[in-house]
């Protein structure tokens, strides 16, 4: 596990959150202090390994306890055994004396007894003795003793005996002290003998479980490994995400999945958009360019009259000027929608009277409805409607609308602009009695480049735009706009924005 | 030569219309989106189909898949600002014949124009040789022995028609259709008048030679064919 591997990895620096990593990364960086599951399987051994450990010394307390308590009976019941053989000496002065003929030891024992005038009753034939004598003062208990390399265990018992109990006066009470030693060496044998069972018991389990404990994690981790899979496939190119079912059901990979889900989705809409957006243009720019340049090219086709030749700079002027308004119409678009992200940001969008746009609007739009005899009437409040537009933007969305009417309405008819408040909000309506548009167009014109019947909107020359900038800064705005029509009878326009609080308030609140 | 052209856009119809009727003198159909340009080309007397991509109602692929379909083999050629080599794959499987970017030059669109027609017509050179008479489709001339014959626009187009169908019987109708576009009236008569000057003017300077166009009665024209003439003469 220790691989070599492990300790030259660690200088690299930790950049783990890259984008794609090379495939011979990913099998070093599953050994690599980084990895989740080397880290749970360190985990898991070194608490096995410590638990191990305790194991061990557990019970080595535990044999120690019990077989030195056995060796201590052990030695007590000998001793007693000694001080049985202590017997009447059968003497005038009352001694005792020790039959030894009763006495069956095991030879490596070593024992000797004195009694209390300080005689050698006996010793085991294996020692010199412990020099001490008779010492009624020094209390029963164990000692230590080393005797020809050998560890022994030494115990002292205090005994006595009564010489003559059946005379008169309960007989002559004698004292004696044994002295008695076993070898400690097969006691400790054992103990070793049993931690090393438990030792190599606990070695033999961490060697079966670390591998297993490292294949049932890498088995675990295995819905993980899925899922980083399928997201590393995952390219501006194939949006495709199908997150397996283990990741979905995973419940610490749920939120993730989802999270991821739902991010691509969203990006993939909007890049798609994006794509179709810049495919559009492109189509519309290249037409456009595509008119200018047959025009000039149709002028110099042939040779032609001074009076030909204008006719044909007219027209690609005219052409030129198409193109002009189309790239115009463009870049505002692109710089309404592209401020969307930082308008709803921290930004606090600038607040104008639409009121007076639309009045602004009306009276710079009088020329066209002029032209094309077509009456504009204007319902707005006098007081201030203050919405959070842009000035610029807000003039931009009256004139769109009401070209747009002003172009669909034929000689004659009116177009009505009506500006009211209603519940919080400005509430915008441009009503137009033109041809109306038909049901399976209508969804579709606030699209970008979406022209209805081509008949009638080339005729007026739209770039398919108009309605898309509208909508754009109606929804910059956090407003609403749609569109109902009757064919035959007309089309009204509906746009719905939120008020903006009066400037001379408290500090604007933020969006 | 009658073409149909199928293009949304007004004023890039306008120019293309007015190039292919000034120079190479083509009759010109426009549509101004897909299927208006479908019940154009059910009428069959197209002799090329110039056709936008992006048009409302039917997109360019799909009319030429329809036209496919019903085993019209009209030479398509395809006009687009779409990017990418996967389209111009498609469109080519799907049967177009040629296709031009946007935005085009003129000059190469008529060329590819005439080119298509002519490969339409089974001829790959632009050089047209029937009997002893040279057609030169580039620069609209036409020679007879060697001599330069100097004929109208339209008595041109006649014999340009002719030469493509040598030995098939060319009725008055059709000739109609594929020399005049719908903005023209239709009357047979004056058909037979520039046949008639067409006439004249190729055997002006022989009058020895032979016939170049016979008359069938009530069915129509057909180029005189080269073998039989000596045996009729004699």
């Amino acid at each position: 596990m220790t691989s070599p591997d492990l300790t030259s990895h660690q200088h690299t620096s930790p950049n783990l959150p890259r984008s794609s990593p090379a495939p011979q990364d990913a099998s070093r960086s599953r050994w690599s202090t980084h990895s989740i599951a080397f880290r749970l399987i360190a985990v898991v051994l070194a608490v096995e390994l410590v638990s191990s450990v305790l194991v061990i010394l557990l019970s080595l307390g535990y044999e120690r306890h019990t077989h030195f308590h056995a060796f201590d009976v052990m030695l007590h019941g000998r001793a007693d055994s000694v001080l049985g053989a202590v017997q009447d000496a059968e003497d005038a002065a009352d001694n005792v004396m020790l039959d030894e003929a009763d006495l069956h030891l095991p030879a490596d024992d070593l024992w000797e007894v004195w009694d209390e005038r300080g005689h050698l009753l006996g010793r085991s034939p294996n020692w010199q003795g412990s020099g001490q004598g008779y010492t009624p003062e020094a209390s029963d208990g164990f000692s230590k003793l080393t005797l020809g390399g050998h560890d022994f265990r030494l115990l002292r018992e205090h005994g006595s005996r009564i010489v003559d109990p059946g005379e008169p006066g309960g007989g002559t009470l004698r004292h004696v002290t044994v002295l008695y030693g076993a070898p400690t060496s097969h006691v400790r044998r054992a103990i070793r003998r049993a931690v090393e069972f438990y030792a190599a018991g606990s070695l033999i389990l961490l060697l079966v479980t670390g591998p297993l404990i490292a294949w049932l994690l890498h088995r675990g981790l295995l819905p993980l490994r899925q899922l980083a899979a399928l997201a590393s496939r995952v390219s501006v190119d194939s949006w495709q995400f199908d997150p397996p079912a283990s990741a979905r059901t995973t419940r610490e990979l749920a939120p993730l999945t989802h999270a991821m889900e739902s991010v691509l989705a969203g990006l993939e809409k909007a890049f798609v958009q994006q794509r179709t957006f810049v495919s559009d243009a492109a189509h519309e720019l290249k037409t456009a360019v595509a008119v200018v340049k047959s025009s000039l090219q149709l002028v110099a086709l042939k040779p032609r009259s001074p009076a030909e030749y204008e006719a044909g700079l007219d027209r690609a002027l005219a052409d030129t000027a198409r193109l002009e308004d189309l790239v115009a119409k463009m870049l505002t678009l692109a710089r309404v929608e592209g401020g969307i992200a930082t308008a709803s940001a921290a930004t606090t969008p600038a607040a104008c009277d639409l009121a007076a746009s639309l009045r602004q609007t009306v009276s710079d739009l009088a020329t066209v409805a002029e032209l094309r005899r077509v009456r504009v009437n204007l319902h707005a409040p006098q007081a201030p409607c203050l919405v959070p537009l842009p000035a610029e933007d807000a003039l931009l969305l009256a004139s769109n609308l009401l070209l747009n009417a002003l172009q669909h309405s034929p000689a004659d008819a009116s177009v009505l602009l009506r500006l009211s408040v209603e519940s919080g909000s400005a509430l915008l309506t441009v009503e137009d009695h033109g041809e109306g548009i038909s049901p399976d167009v209508l969804p579709h014109v606030f699209d970008r480049f979406y022209r209805g019947d081509p008949s009638r909107t080339r005729s007026t020359g739209g770039a398919g735009l108009g309605l898309a900038i509208c909508r754009a800064i109606v929804e910059k705005a956090s407003g609403t706009v749609a569109i109902a029509s009757q064919p035959g009878v007309g089309t009204t326009v509906t746009v719905r924005l939120p008020l903006a609080a009066p400037p001379a308030d408290s500090p604007p609140p933020s969006a | 030569m009658r073409v149909l052209l199928v293009e949304d856009e007004v004023r890039l119809a306008d120019n293309l219309a007015a190039a292919l009727r000034d120079g190479p003198g083509f009759a010109v159909d426009w549509a101004a989106d897909g299927e208006a340009g479908d019940d154009f080309a059910r009428n069959g007397v197209y002799d090329l189909v110039i056709l936008d991509l992006m048009l409302p109602r039917l997109d360019g692929l799909s009319l030429l898949k329809r036209l496919r379909a019903r085993a019209d083999s009209t030479p398509v050629l395809i006009l687009t600002a779409k990017e990418g080599k996967q389209p111009i794959i498609q469109l080519l499987n799907a049967g177009a014949d040629d296709y031009l970017p946007k935005p085009f030059d003129l000059g190469e669109l008529l060329a590819r124009a005439k080119a298509l027609i002519r490969r339409g017509k089974g001829a790959a050179h632009p050089m047209l040789r029937a009997l002893d008479i040279e057609l030169n489709t580039l620069e609209q001339s036409v020679r007879r022995a060697g001599t330069l014959v100097d004929l109208s626009p339209t008595e041109y187009r006649i014999l340009e028609y002719l030469i493509h169908n040598p030995r098939k019987i060319v009725s008055k109708r059709e000739l109609l259709e594929h020399l005049y576009d719908y903005n023209w009236e239709h009357h047979s008569n004056v058909i037979e008048a520039h046949v008639s000057n067409l006439r004249k003017k190729l055997e002006a300077d022989l009058p020895s030679a032979p016939p170049v166009i016979e008359t069938m009665r009530g069915r129509g024209y057909r180029l005189a064919a080269e073998a039989e003439q000596p045996l009729d003469l004699t």
